[in-house]
């Protein structure tokens, strides 16, 4: 699940996040101070969350299209089913919103497909489910490579803010010190 | 989720640990997933339960059953069985995702219990 190694350092693009052992080894080693380091990672932060959008959006759109092939191939093998039966399939189907009509749709060997960019081609039926079934598969397997990448960037936001709240809290820490001893001096 | 943290004494975390915060992470957004799949598997279900119902109830030898977009002719009994395997299958998708959810509120009990014990109060594992 988690990468073994501190330094994971990209998945396709998404840079990863530094883990900080020692807040204070780690401002020294980047020379910056307290404020242009919180900075930096909360602009980090934005970043990831503007890469979520993105990712979430995609995440939609295969989910969405996955049940849409899985139409497709339930349709295609209605019609290869009355293959040989002799009878049509009779089905009603909407012309416009609201308005349906009645088909019979004739045995027949082959469906057209709709390719998309205004391109619809004959198949026949056994060629139109191996394609359906190959899109189908593709689509999954998109899908959980996008899971995997949500996964990975989620994991560096929490690095992230883990780091933001450690500096944080090393910094009032370290005024705290600051402070009593500014105080004994002055006693 | 939240890590914000407000003390002023730093218990120091390892790479151990925040594999741990980023494990419970995971956890807790697959649980969210989760319980949106399974809202939408028990809605399935329950529709198939009421199509079963109104089946028996209709003396209507041809139905129409959608099938992608159109809605064929199909006789009634065809429908019938193509109802219990849609529902045998919802049915095992659900106990499928409920044993999910039980074991990842496992884990992240587990989780708890490691993190809670070595940040105390500096830590929130818990929902708004």
């Amino acid at each position: 699940m988690a990468s073994s190694t501190a330094g994971a350092t990209e998945r396709r693009g998404i840079p990863g996040a530094q883990f900080v052992e020692d807040v204070e080894t780690y401002l020294t080693q980047s020379g910056l101070d307290v404020n242009s380091a919180l900075s930096f990672l909360q602009e980090r932060l934005q970043q990831y969350r503007v890469v979520e959008m993105k990712l979430l959006a995609q995440q939609r759109d295969l989910q969405a299209k996955i049940p849409d092939i899985e139409k497709c191939l339930d349709v295609v093998s209605t019609l290869q089913s009355k293959k040989g039966t002799g009878e049509a399939l009779i089905a009603d189907f909407e012309i416009a919103e609201g308005i349906y009509s009645r088909a019979s749709i004739d045995e027949s060997d082959s469906v057209c497909l709709w390719l998309g960019a205004n391109v619809m081609l004959e198949y026949s039926c056994e060629e139109a489910t191996a394609l359906l079934q190959k899109n189908l598969e593709n689509a999954k397997a998109s899908l959980e490579v996008l899971i995997a990448d949500l996964q990975f960037l989620r994991d560096q936001v929490t690095i992230t803010q883990v780091t933001v709240a450690r500096i944080y809290n090393w910094d009032v820490h370290q005024r705290r010190l600051r402070q009593a001893t500014g105080a004994a001096k002055d006693l | 989720m939240q890590q914000q943290q407000a003390g002023g004494s730093e218990t120091e975390v390892t790479w151990g640990d925040q594999q741990n915060i980023n494990q419970f992470g995971r956890l807790n957004n697959r649980f969210h997933d989760l319980e949106e799949e399974i809202k939408a598997a028990k809605e399935s279900n329950e529709n198939l339960e009421d199509a079963g119902n109104e089946l028996i109830l209709t003396d209507e030898e041809v139905v129409r059953f959608q099938i992608g977009e159109v809605f064929a002719h199909v006789p009634r009994d065809e429908v019938e069985t193509r109802i219990e395997e849609m529902k045998e299958l919802t049915t095992k998708n659900l106990e499928r995702l409920e044993q999910e959810k039980v074991s990842i509120l496992s884990q992240m009990a587990e989780l708890k219990k490691v993190l809670y014990a070595k940040f105390g109060d500096s830590i929130n594992l818990e929902e708004d």
